[in-house]
């Protein structure tokens, strides 16, 4: 379930929203239903304190009538001579027997016993057989006690009891108050609701009076036993309240049916089950929903990352939400499209610099085949006494294998040595029209640059500046800024087109001088773009054209490549 | 504000478990009895002294034996103060279970009935005696041992297995010591013609109903219960055998290292007492054990003189020779 709930962010969702819905609402249900219960059992159990209140008032009434009577019998002169004289046919003492107990009969039966715990008179309708003991239970309690006795039967009942003694104190019988089952259900007839069940019990917990006679013995003892283990009354379905009869150590037992049970309960708990059964099956529909509805835009989002790490760059998300998830998709259909366009304009990169190889190969072709031709023509020179032949040949050899051969990378005095000898064939060509001046301090010499990136320059002011004057004059002069070498060729000639200018400016001139344009792709290609060339027309009369490229000089013990 | 709290506070604490809670009686107003007598016996005994004491009585019945193992599995951490019942010779072979007691009241107890070191005191002796159906024997009734031996009630006699039922070995054991002869025994097993009753739920009023209802018209079983039955008005007639009867004690004894010893010696004092010799004599035909009792109503009891403690020797071997003459047959 753990690894479940971990393995998506959905899930996640999923259960937080499922928990956040349902446990208040269960745990509300719950709460109401223990409020229920804990204040119907709170309103029972006031009902039966006031039901023992009733009880414990009548039975105190009934004791309190029932002693008065038995101690008026007991001190009766005629009760005492009608035990002394024996027999049982005294009808004054039933008179006074009636007299005193007329209230009471229908709740309480008066026995009056002799001294051998024979029944002589009764206010039952026939005298009970048998003889009590008057070494045994409540006649001995009597015959030992100076006021009334008071115990509960073998088979239930209350009997309080009296000596009836002589004037010496010995006792000739004894007044007995027994007040049966019968009488106790018409004594608490309609103090009871029809529910609650009535007990007595004597000090020792021994049943007296239960409502329901047949299982009297049977609940008494439960009781005791539970009161002895020393654990609640209460328990199968019943609550108990017990109050004791302060006079007579009686208790009584209120008994109660529980309010909430079994089978009210269950059906409060299959309800409850129930609806909580509906809430979940609803919470599992938004939750689910709700998740889905957050969680897919991120699954498409997974995979159109996915999609671009496998090399894929023109996937796009589709999405109409202005939301973050929205705004995330649209971040990554830019990043994407970004990306691409980066790897193209690198491939294009690439291209261009192919190309330039191409072309520095293209020049390569059969360079021996050329040497040799250029020795040739210097030895007819020589031999034809042609010293300018011989010189323009050797001039043309150098230059030939500088270009074509050789480092890329030259120190510049070798670069300057290289311009010298294009310089020397090109004064031959113009007859010495046009001056070339070389301004280079000692300490560049040793810079280094890109071979042949100074002579395509002398070229372009030889052929299209000073050349067309009669004293042409060409400049080649370097200098330091910012950690950059800056080396300026100058002429005095007719100055540069604008177009021409503006092609150099843009960096797109590719119809314009070729000679230029490679210099300046040559530069930016091997430093950067911050590098290359620039050009303009100088204010009286020519134009300078300015290379920078970055100050570094020749390290030492770096070997020097060498002539093929 | 403050009711609403509390209701809500005794919600949350599952409270309302209702009723009462009353507090347990203290533990020195307490005692706990194990008992093999019958319900009608201990039941008022037990009332008269929660009355006279103030004592809580806790009973817990049983059959002697059954009621004897309990206590010794529960040796360590006796549950129970007092083993009220158990035939003398039961209580003997166990006295190790019992602390020792001679009540104040001892000196009124027939000396004979005593155990000699107090391990457990007598309440009442229970005679066995010859129980036999008026209506069908109208002559010779039986007169003592010798008839049960006699051809003429051979498959006619009520008689419970003594391996079940403590009142049949107590006549076995009479049998035995009253007549002449080794085979005593073989030739009784004999005249049952293999009709011992072996019910143990019902050993006492099993014999007497079987005479009553007349498919024995002859038993044996202990004078208590053939008194019960005559006293209900079935047709039960008592004879005392003519040889004389073994009549062992039955006793009460205090359990060693129980809770509530004082409250336990207290209901031996009581049980000895003459109110309670003479109720249980009056309303439970159990014969008393003091002396001042003893006279009244032993005119037609002739008593062997029945040693308890050899009679606990050499119960294992009568009973033994019993079970040998069940499995032969």
């Amino acid at each position: 379930m753990r690894g479940w709930v971990r393995r998506s962010f959905r899930n996640r969702l999923f259960v937080t929203m499922l928990a956040s819905a349902l446990l208040p609402l269960l745990l509300c249900g719950w709460l109401l239903l223990r409020l229920q219960i804990v204040r119907s059992e709170e309103r029972l159990a006031r009902d039966a304190r006031t039901q023992l209140e009733a009880l414990d008032g009548a039975l105190d009434g009934l004791l309190a009538a029932g002693g008065r009577a038995a101690e008026e019998l007991a001190d009766s002169t005629v009760v005492r001579s009608a035990l002394r004289r024996g027999g049982g046919d005294s009808r004054t003492l039933y008179q006074v027997l009636f007299r005193s107990t007329r209230p009471l009969t229908d709740y309480v039966r008066f026995d009056v016993y002799d001294r051998e715990g024979v029944c002589r008179y009764t206010t039952a309708e026939t005298l009970p057989g048998g003889t009590l003991d008057p070494d045994w239970g409540v006649l001995r309690a009597a015959g030992e006690e100076a006021g009334t006795a008071l115990r509960a039967g073998a088979e239930g009942g209350l009997t309080a009891a009296r000596a009836v003694r002589n004037y010496a104190g010995t006792a000739l019988g004894y007044v007995t108050a027994t007040v049966e089952q019968s009488g106790f259900d018409r004594l608490f007839a309609g103090l009871c609701p029809a529910a609650s069940e009535v007990l007595l019990l004597d000090g020792r917990w021994r049943p007296v009076y239960y409502s329901r006679h047949a299982r009297m013995e049977e609940a008494a003892a439960a009781l005791r036993e539970r009161l002895l283990a020393g654990e609640s009354l209460s328990g199968g379905g019943y609550r108990f309240f017990v109050r004791t009869h302060d006079a007579s150590g009686v208790a009584l037992v209120v008994q109660q049916p529980r309010a909430f049970t079994g089978t009210v309960l269950g059906a409060i708990y299959l309800t409850g089950g129930l609806m909580g059964t509906l809430c979940v099956a609803l919470s599992l529909l938004a939750a689910w929903t709700l998740s889905r509805y957050l969680s897919e835009p991120v699954q498409q989002l997974d995979q159109a990352m996915g999609e671009v790490e496998r090399g894929r760059l023109d996937v796009r998300l589709e999405t109409d939400r202005s939301d973050e998830l929205g705004r995330l998709a649209e971040r990554f259909n830019r990043m994407a499209e970004e990306y691409r366009l980066n790897l193209d304009r690198s491939v294009q990169r690439e291209r261009e610099l192919n190309d330039a190889r191409i072309r520095m190969m293209q020049a390569q072709l059969d360079p021996h085949f050329l040497y040799n031709t250029l020795d040739t023509v210097k030895w007819l020179g020589v031999a034809h006494h042609a010293p300018q032949v011989a010189q323009l040949a050797t001039d043309l050899a150098v230059i030939l294998r500088t270009s074509i051969s050789g480092p890329e990378i030259v120190p510049l005095e070798r670069e300057l040595e290289l311009v010298e000898r294009y310089v020397d064939i090109q004064s031959i060509r113009f007859e010495d029209r046009f001056v070339c001046e070389t301004d280079v301090p000692d300490r560049f010499m040793s810079c280094l640059a890109p071979r042949l990136c100074l002579q395509p320059l002398v070229e372009n002011a030889i052929v299209h500046g000073a050349a067309d004057r009669e004293e042409g004059y060409v400049k080649i002069r370097a200098e330091e800024e910012d950690g950059d070498l800056l080396l300026y060729v100058s002429d005095n000639g007719p100055g540069m087109p604008p177009e021409v200018l503006e092609a150099i400016a843009g960096r797109e001139g590719r119809t314009g001088r070729l000679g230029l344009f490679n210099v300046d792709s040559i530069l930016r290609l091997h430093y950067g773009a911050g590098y290359g060339l620039s050009a303009w027309n100088l204010p009286e009369e020519g134009c300078c054209v300015r290379l920078r490229l970055p100050l570094r000089r020749e390290e030492k013990g770096n070997a020097e490549g060498t002539d093929c | 504000m403050k009711r609403l709290t509390a209701l809500l506070l005794s919600c949350l604490l599952l409270a309302g478990c209702g009723g009462e809670a009353l507090p347990a009686p203290a533990e020195e107003d307490r005692l706990v009895i194990y008992t093999s007598h019958p319900q009608s016996l201990y039941a008022p005994l037990v009332r008269e002294f929660e009355e006279r004491t103030g004592i809580w009585v806790q009973v817990e019945t049983g059959g002697t034996a059954a009621l004897l193992d309990r206590l010794e599995a529960e040796r360590d951490a006796p549950a129970c103060d007092l083993l009220f019942g158990g035939g003398a010779d039961s209580l003997t072979a166990r006295k190790e279970l019992f602390a020792p007691y001679v009540s104040p009241l001892a000196g009124e107890v027939e000396p004979g009935y005593l155990c000699p070191d107090g391990s457990w005191t007598p309440f009442s002796i229970l005679p066995v005696v010859l129980i036999y159906n008026p209506v069908l024997v109208r002559v010779n009734p039986p007169e003592g041992w010798e008839s049960l031996l006699d051809p003429v009630w051979r498959g006619r006699i009520a008689f419970a297995s003594p391996t079940v039922s403590g009142a049949s070995y107590t006549a076995l054991a009479s049998m035995v010591q009253a007549l002449p002869g080794e085979d005593v025994l073989e030739a009784f097993y004999r005249n049952l013609d293999g009709r011992a009753l072996s019910d143990i739920t019902r050993v006492v009023e099993a014999v007497a109903d079987a005479v009553a209802e007349g498919s024995c018209p002859v038993g044996v079983t202990a004078e208590s219960a053939a008194l019960a039955a005559a006293e209900a008005g079935r047709d039960v007639a008592l004879v005392y055998p003519r040889e004389g009867a073994g009549a062992p004690p039955d006793g009460m004894a205090v359990i060693r290292g129980c809770a509530h010893e004082d409250n336990a010696r207290r209901f031996i004092d009581f049980a000895l007492g003459l109110d309670a010799q003479r109720y249980a004599r009056r309303e439970c035909q159990r014969r008393p054990v003091r002396q001042d009792l003893l006279a009244e109503g032993e005119e037609d009891l002739i008593l062997l003189d029945y040693d308890v403690e050899q009679a606990a020797a050499g119960r294992e071997a009568l009973l033994a020779r019993w079970r040998a003459l069940e499995e032969a047959s």
